[in-house]
């Protein structure tokens, strides 16, 4: 597995190059959004306030953000779970003409195809490290703060060096936890026998 | 009489610590996993997650970034006393929920369900959450726990009524195979610290299970020998799937799998799962009628363990 240093914006060749298992650590200018946000673009047909050229790296991420002497300070940083948002993942991939997703856990087969299709990557986080994080973040701006609040604003961030991310989507349409599903399958399988518990048990239907 | 002063004290304190601090036997758990922990990229994970967790404590800033569902325990003394009651102490935990809030130790993360709207300092209908256990004696052990969205969204959390027939194998298999699906793609935050309630309604062994998730001391056994051998197995079993951390590979999947157990019906056993997230947020705090403040290495919420 290999690991990259990529700068934003990102181009095709940065992401084409990467395989689901290689670490990757991100550079430049970002944005975030949670639920609300596509909520309020994809379903209320809201227009995004902000053009996404040039900022096509985006964090699922509901930060900790306050305000400290007149400026935005970041007190505590997670990606969150990507998957809660498949509904809307292939419309922001193909309209924001996103080249990576930062997030935790994975997007669905709807969003890795049309990751495929646009040239486009999800990586998830390896570790639970905000403290790790904050310092490589700095915090450059926010859209939509008083329409959506101060979690799920767009939060303009310029991160330097940020990660390590594992590579969970690439552009060939791998996906790193279909394949973690085979191995684990097969484990616990033996793992359910060595319990005495035949893996084809069928519990009493109750209900 | 315990005065009001003191106990908001305690409340917005022990709130801040659980918030902010690592307990010592979830810091142990994470120490012996990364020993053992043959994955290089589990390991680098779970080194950079305990480093982050420390210097949590020195920063007094979240643990994670989603603090999670406030959910407080009190084990009173059945002869304790509170000045204004067990209401004002509901109403001081509130006030000390707000204030963490304000102070930035929680983010705002309780929302109306259907409306979305954010009260902006985690207070609302039910929550905070309180439960209480009755003892003998005249102090009050104050437990805070936050639950986290993670860990409680993707399927950690989840009942079913297993038939007599079924049995153990029938309890062990649910387990497994709701473990395996909620920590696909580290969805509930693996290694993660696993609460199983058997018997009762089912909303007994859900609580059964959620206590035993938040607030069991991370490395006890079930003082049965007949439940602590289910407590190992599946330990055991849940550890050699090789998810690891955050689900993307590794040797530790649970830090410790804990349950706590009713008396049920003839007709069936229900059975709950609650899965914490690997930070297993928590802290606790005696306050004695006399007003002596002990600081709680571990909620003892069943009994030594």
């Amino acid at each position: 597995m290999a690991e990259y240093h990529l700068n934003g914006p990102l181009t095709d060749a940065d992401v084409e190059q990467l395989n689901v298992g290689d670490i990757v650590y991100i550079s430049g200018e970002v944005f975030t959004c949670r639920s609300r946000l596509q909520k309020y673009v994809f379903d209320e047909k809201n227009t995004l306030p902000f053009s996404t050229e040039g900022r096509n790296i985006l964090i699922h991420n509901g930060p900790i953000i306050i305000k400290e002497n007149g400026k935005w300070k970041l007190v505590s940083f997670m990606p969150t779970s990507s998957i809660r948002f498949e509904k809307w993942g292939a419309k922001s991939v193909d309209q924001w003409t996103l080249k990576m997703i930062v997030g935790k856990t994975t997007m669905g087969t709807e969003t890795a195809e049309m990751m495929k299709a646009k040239k486009c990557v999800h990586v998830s986080p390896r570790s639970v490290s905000p403290n790790l994080w904050i310092d490589s973040i700095e915090v450059q701006d926010v859209h939509l703060y008083d329409e959506l609040g101060r979690i799920e604003a767009a939060w303009f961030f310029r991160v330097k060096d940020l990660g390590p991310f594992i590579v969970d989507i690439d552009t060939k349409g791998q996906n790193l936890f279909d394949r973690m599903d085979e191995t684990i399958a097969k484990k616990k399988e033996q793992a359910l026998r060595d319990l005495g518990i035949d893996p084809d048990y069928q519990f009493t239907k109750l209900y | 009489m315990i005065k009001t002063e003191l106990y908001e004290q305690v409340l917005l304190e022990t709130v801040k610590r659980g918030a902010t601090e690592l307990s010592a036997d979830v810091k142990e758990a994470f120490v012996t996993a990364i020993e053992k922990e043959t994955n290089t990229d589990a390991k680098k994970g779970l080194k950079a997650t305990l480093e982050s967790m420390e210097l949590s404590a020195k920063r007094e800033n979240p643990l994670c970034v989603d603090t999670g569902w406030p959910i407080f325990y009190f084990k009173v003394g059945n002869r304790c006393v509170l000045e204004g009651g067990f209401v004002e102490l509901e109403n001081a935990a509130r006030r000390a929920v707000a204030k963490a809030t304000e102070l930035g130790y929680l983010r705002a993360t309780m929302k109306h369900p259907l409306t979305g709207f954010d009260p902006g300092n985690n207070i609302g209908m039910n929550i905070p959450d309180f439960t209480y256990q009755f003892v003998d004696g005249d102090s009050i052990e104050i437990s805070y726990a936050a639950k986290g969205g993670g860990s409680e969204c993707f399927g950690g959390t989840r009942h079913r009524i297993v038939a007599f027939a079924d049995g153990i194998a029938g309890i062990e298999k649910f387990v497994i195979d709701s473990f395996v699906a909620s920590a696909r793609a580290g969805a509930v935050c693996p290694p993660s610290v696993l609460g199983i309630g058997i018997g009762g309604t089912a909303n007994v062994a859900a609580n059964l299970a959620k206590e035993a998730a938040c607030l069991r001391t991370v490395g006890s056994k079930h003082p049965d020998p007949m439940f602590a051998k289910i407590e190992e197995d599946l330990y055991r079993a849940l550890n050699s799937l090789g998810i690891g951390i955050l689900g993307a590979g590794g040797d530790t999947s649970v830090l410790s799998v804990n349950v706590e157990y009713a008396y049920t019906h003839i007709a069936g056993i229900a059975v709950a799962t609650s899965t914490n997230c690997m930070v297993a947020r928590r802290a606790s705090t005696r306050i004695e009628e006399g007003g002596r403040v002990t600081v709680m290495k571990s909620p003892m919420w069943f009994g030594d363990r």
